[in-house]
């Protein structure tokens, strides 16, 4: 059963709007949700647990309606934005005894499981923990209720190198076993290159594609070439950028016909992100 | 529901608003005063601490968050405040049963707290939620608006009822004769006081419901 199905997800605000957000997450695997600041991220995470309203589409978790199973679905869903910042001043034990009250799939064992392999003291305070070991622990409540799906909104941003690579590998061994999904979106791309099965770009509220990792890294080429052959290929060009000896741009491999003197590169995620961001700087100027 | 009241009373609202119920309702014992500012201190000091509290913490994201729906979230919140009323209102009449014990004044210039005085406190709290829930639940974290209208509603009708009872001659004989005919009349104003608290309540709920479903998490 796919644990995530998103179809033409539309929400409009007066400055800015999501535009038919499609994509699917298959069980077992990461998605990467990337995008810069303000492309749309958060708001389709929201959007899809139904804390904003929408103007069209369909959301289905595990093959079931979200908005009619929704009470349902939660049972099976672990959601994190951010690290945990609600209740800082209370205790972990405090915020948990709450918290396990409302899932009928709780499990103590699994609970103090990983509250010994995140390293996490129950009698700590939210707010004396690392911004890596709130995400730990928003993960450990999801786990102890057995969420197979995990929407987890920037768990990564304001880590450092080292707490990050370990969420990122934690994330790895979560999805070992097959049974559990985990969709993060992140404006740090080097995540995805660690641990993600699948990128999902989203740009000014548009997806720009929804692909595995390397297929979608492989739809695009880097070209390089002087001002004189920026004529022959400027059409093709998502964005560019001029510089002493040329230009450089971001092409689709599919829409490109090799052009003799053009160096062509595979590029990154980072690359594409930038080119996609300058591409809206030019229709805007 | 109940999971979410105990979470209100657990991690959301402080004990010592209990506290603070407990020492606003010993101002009882305070002789010949205007005794409806005891039960405005609810509005005072507790509603905007409480719910700048709520905003602090977070509490619509991890609301939301919850496998629950809308309603209990607006159901669980209205009867944590409402409890805590309750609990300041039967404060106050133990304290009133300790201030008859303790005087035996000639006369109240102000209303005499009495059964009748209790059916307006219970009037004067649901015209207060009715004020108070709606405004709040437009945004369920922004609380100042629904503040001044609680305090605003609360401090009004105290106003009015004081000067009332003051100044005409029916409504005081009617609140400080406590022979006969009048003591029924005063089980009449508590029952319709508590009617009303009931009433106001519930149409309170249903238009905070009609807002909060249209609240977007920003």
């Amino acid at each position: 059963m796919i644990p995530l199905q998103i179809k033409n997800l539309n929400k409009y605000y007066e400055k800015f709007h999501l535009k038919d957000v499609s994509f699917n997450l298959d069980e077992g695997y990461i998605m990467g949700f990337i995008g810069s600041n303000g492309a749309g991220k958060t708001t389709t995470l929201k959007a899809i647990l139904n804390m904003i309203h929408t103007d069209g589409g369909e959301i289905r978790i595990f093959g079931k309606n979200y908005k009619d199973h929704e009470l349902e679905l939660k049972q099976d869903i672990g959601v994190a934005f951010g690290g945990v910042n609600f209740y800082t001043k209370s205790k972990i034990s405090t915020l948990t005894n709450v918290v396990k009250r409302f899932y009928s799939n709780w499990d103590e064992e699994t609970y103090f499981y990983y509250l010994k392999k995140f390293k996490l003291d129950p009698e700590k305070k939210i707010s004396e923990l690392s911004e890596g070991m709130k995400v730990k622990y928003s993960l450990t409540l999801a786990l102890s209720h057995q969420a197979r799906l995990l929407i987890l909104d920037e768990p990564t941003s304001g880590l450092d190198p080292v707490a990050r690579d370990q969420l990122l590998e934690t994330f790895q061994e979560l999805v070992e076993d097959g049974t559990r999904s985990i969709l993060f979106s992140t404006h740090i791309t080097s995540d995805l290159d660690k641990c993600a099965d699948y990128v999902t770009y989203i740009n000014n509220g548009e997806i720009i594609a929804s692909n595995t990792r390397d297929e979608f890294l492989d739809t695009y080429r880097i070209i390089k070439g002087t001002q004189k052959d920026f004529e022959a290929v400027s059409n093709n060009l998502i964005a560019y950028k001029n510089n002493a000896f040329g230009f450089t741009g971001l092409v689709k491999k599919s829409e490109f016909k090799p052009v003799n003197g053009l160096l062509q590169e595979k590029p990154n995620l980072e690359d594409i992100m930038i080119y996609y961001a300058r591409r809206e700087e030019l229709l805007n100027a | 529901m109940l999971n979410l009241l105990y979470k209100e009373f657990k991690v959301s609202i402080h004990p010592l608003f209990f506290l603070v119920a407990v020492l606003a309702s010993a101002l009882m014992l305070i002789p010949g005063w205007l005794y409806f500012i005891v039960l405005l201190y609810f509005a005072f000091i507790s509603i905007p601490n409480i719910f700048a509290a709520y905003k602090t913490q977070n509490d619509l994201m991890f609301s939301l968050l919850l496998p629950v729906r809308r309603q209990e979230i607006v159901q669980a919140r209205m009867n944590a405040i409402i409890l805590l009323e309750l609990a300041h209102i039967l404060l106050t009449l133990i304290f009133t049963i300790i201030h008859h014990l303790l005087y035996n004044l000639p006369m109240y210039i102000f209303v005499e707290p009495n059964m009748a005085f209790f059916g307006l406190v219970f009037l004067m709290f649901g015209l207060m939620n009715f004020s108070f829930f709606p405004l709040y639940f437009k945004s369920a974290h922004k609380y100042g608006l629904a503040a001044v209208a609680i305090n605003a509603v609360g401090v009004l009708f105290a106003a009015a009822v004081e000067l009332l009872v003051l100044f005409n001659k029916t409504a005081h004989e009617i609140i400080h004769n406590t022979s006969g005919n009048y003591t029924q009349i005063h089980w009449f104003i508590l029952a319709g006081g508590i009617l009303m608290f009931v009433v106001l309540n519930w149409f309170a709920y249903k238009l905070s419901l009609k807002e909060f479903e249209k609240v977007d998490v920003s």
